[in-house]
């Protein structure tokens, strides 16, 4: 859906992905059923484009993202990373694959480790794959901090000593030291307070403007992805019911769901009553 | 609100206290029969001691320290634990934010609207069991005779929220206190419980204390609003003028940095800089001045009281209400 031009790998591509998860069920705990999470679903990301989720909860969204990240294997289709399919992907590929996309949750606070500095904590993905020197580790995490907003001051502080807008600011630090291609954002911006919900919208596209990042931006929250995507993908029971670019779909969904989804966001502009 | 028709609710200069400080401070509410009053505003400004306050359920730490609270002209501020108790789940309905831990996950659902019922006085099982199936029918729970002797766990988000719902309005209160309850429920299931809550209000008559953090929902359900800042009401008027010319700067960039459906997309949002402080930095004078774009000297030094301002029945506390069209636009 993203356009590629002719020739061109999308960075992500998903294909008739499945994740089905077997369910125990009974007194010997034998499987009688599974929930199909997702159920042949296909789509593609192009770099620096953004490609939104949305649907209810339990509709999949999670799960598809678990899957393009790797951290949650299909049952059935394929995940490619830049034309190379997960399944078949050597060690070294993989590691690759990882560098190149990362996740952020909705939950800023259970991402960070409470005792760890922050400049500590975004500095270890770093450390983990054995790039820099620890000074020049430093050096990153003061450019990755001022990336995000935030004073190179922080790198000695704990997460405590942080709002729940800036230990967001924190993960998303985190998650570009390795330089990624694609971040996952799953509900990134769904527990915070609209202002920092904004901050952050606004962090999000600065930052896919500068570095030319690609989003898959998973989300229940219908504005806020008419906001900062280029392309939609409605998710209902494991499948997706419409996908196009944004400004079409809003305009004119074709799916019954989505006009349900779309007409049930309750809206500034219906403010106009008189009491 | 027309002055001949006594409120439902009336609250004045309540305060709430934690330690020192009044993250409560000095608050005015009223609400007339049928009406719908949205309390607005980010977490932690106080809405939701605000609430408990008014059903006498604080927490432990807080303590109302001022205010008189008034149902139907009545002080109920003062009334003793005991009749208190019979006035919540009678003329007071309550529902909260998480419905499914609201709800006691040992007993079936008709157990709960029947000790919801009970509480007026003796009613035989089989009454008790009649009315609650009829309630959860009346508020769009198909099967009601299978759900009644279901536990909690059973059924989802958003017909627990439903049982919530019968649960506080089988007693047809006159006020009903709602913090947050569709916050936690998927935007379908929001939009029926809302229409459920506006379709029982217009059948009872009853007056509605919705607390949310959602301009949307305000838009769309409320008639009047009153808009928290760091314990203080900060503005308040009639929905359709507020939303149309706020007063406050506050209320002006809360309703510029939400992304709407309409509108230019994937640009920078207004943003509100910095975030709401704790309560131990709430700064003396205007508690918005940190982040306010219009703050003056005068500001920081001096609280501004909540005045008459825009249109009738709206006031705004803030001294440069004059400039606030320059960032509402
Ligand atoms: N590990 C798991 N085992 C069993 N079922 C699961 C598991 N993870 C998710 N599910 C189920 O898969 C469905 C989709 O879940 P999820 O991807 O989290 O949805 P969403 O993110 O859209 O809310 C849900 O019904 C959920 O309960
Ligand atoms: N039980 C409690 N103990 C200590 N502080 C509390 C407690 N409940 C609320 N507070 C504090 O009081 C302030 C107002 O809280 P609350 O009324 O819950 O805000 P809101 O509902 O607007 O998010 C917040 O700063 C909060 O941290
Ligand atoms: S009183 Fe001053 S600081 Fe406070 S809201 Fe008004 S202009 Fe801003
Ligand atoms: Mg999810
Ligand atoms: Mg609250």
């Amino acid at each position: 859906m993203s356009p590629s031009p002719a020739g061109e790998t999308p960075l992500v591509l998903v294909e008739d992905l499945e994740v089905h998860f077997p369910v125990r069920k009974g007194l010997f705990g034998r499987t009688t059923d599974v929930v199909r999470a997702v159920d042949g679903v296909s789509f593609t990301l192009g770099r620096g484009r953004t490609l939104a989720l949305v649907g209810e909860s339990g509709s999949g969204k999670s799960t598809t993202g678990y899957a393009v990240m790797g951290m949650e294997r299909p049952t059935g289709g394929r995940v490619a990373i830049d034309g190379i399919d997960r399944a078949t992907m050597t060690d070294a590929q993989a590691r690759e694959a990882t560098r190149r996309m990362q996740i952020v949750f909705q939950d800023p606070a259970s991402a960070l480790n409470p005792r760890m500095r922050v400049g500590d904590c975004i500095a270890e993905p770093l450390r983990i794959h054995g790039i820099g020197t620890r000074a020049s580790r430093a050096d990153r995490v003061a450019e990755l901090l001022e990336l995000v907003g935030l004073s190179p001051g922080a790198a000695t502080r704990l997460p405590r000593d942080f709002s729940g807008g800036q230990r967001q600011r924190v993960v998303i630090a985190r998650a570009l030291a390795l330089e990624p291609e694609v971040i996952v954002c799953d509900e990134a911006v769904s527990a915070l307070d609209v202002s920092i919900q904004s901050q952050i919208l606004n962090l999000l596209l600065a930052l896919q403007e500068r570095l030319g990042l690609a989003y898959l931006f998973i989300s229940h929250d219908l504005s806020v992805v008419r906001h900062i995507a280029d392309d939609i993908a409605v998710m209902q029971h494991g499948r997706i019911v419409e996908a196009g670019p944004v400004d079409t779909v809003f305009a004119a969904p074709s799916s019954p769901y989505t006009r349900a989804l779309i007409d049930a966001v309750p809206r500034l502009e219906r403010a106009t009553r008189v009491g | 609100m027309s002055e001949a028709i006594e409120p439902v609710l009336e609250v004045a200069d309540l305060r709430v206290r934690i330690g020192e400080t009044d993250v409560v401070d000095g608050i005015d509410l009223a609400i007339a029969p049928g009406e719908t009053l949205a309390l607005v505003g980010e977490s932690g400004c106080g809405k939701s001691l605000t609430a408990l306050a008014l059903i006498g359920l604080l927490p432990e730490a807080a303590r109302r320290v001022g205010g008189e609270i008034r149902l139907s002209g009545e002080r109920i501020d003062t009334m003793s634990e005991r009749a208190m108790n019979r006035i919540r789940g009678g003329r007071i309905g309550m529902i909260f934010q998480e419905p499914v831990a609201s709800l006691d996950p040992l007993m079936t659902v008709g157990g709960q609207i029947a000790e919801a019922l009970a509480l007026a006085g003796p009613v035989s099982p089989r009454e008790a069991r009649e009315r609650a199936v009829a309630m959860l029918d009346h508020v769009g729970i198909t099967k009601p005779e299978l759900r009644v002797d279901q536990y909690p766990f059973e059924l989802s988000g958003g017909m627990c929220q439903r049982v919530m719902i019968a649960m506080a309005m089988i007693r047809r209160p006159s006020l009903l206190v709602a913090d947050e309850p569709t916050t936690a429920l998927d935007v379908t299931i929001q939009a029926q419980i809302l229409r459920l809550m506006a379709d029982l209000r217009a059948e009872t008559g009853a007056a509605v204390l919705l607390i949310t953090h959602d301009m949307g929902v305000v838009a769309e359900t409320a008639e009047r609003i009153a808009v928290m800042y760091a314990g203080r009401v900060v503005e308040t008027g009639r929905v359709a003028d507020v939303f149309a010319a706020p007063r406050h700067p506050y209320t002006a960039l809360l309703m510029r940095t939400i992304p709407r459906l309409v509108g230019a997309r994937k640009v920078a949002l207004p943003a509100i800089a910095g975030s709401v402080p704790d309560v131990a930095g709430w700064p003396r004078g205007c508690r918005f001045a940190p982040r306010c774009p219009l703050a003056t000297d005068r500001c920081r030094a001096e609280a501004p009281p909540l005045d008459p301002v825009g249109a009738p029945g709206q006031r705004a506390a803030c001294w440069h209400t004059d400039r606030v069209p320059e960032i509402a636009a």
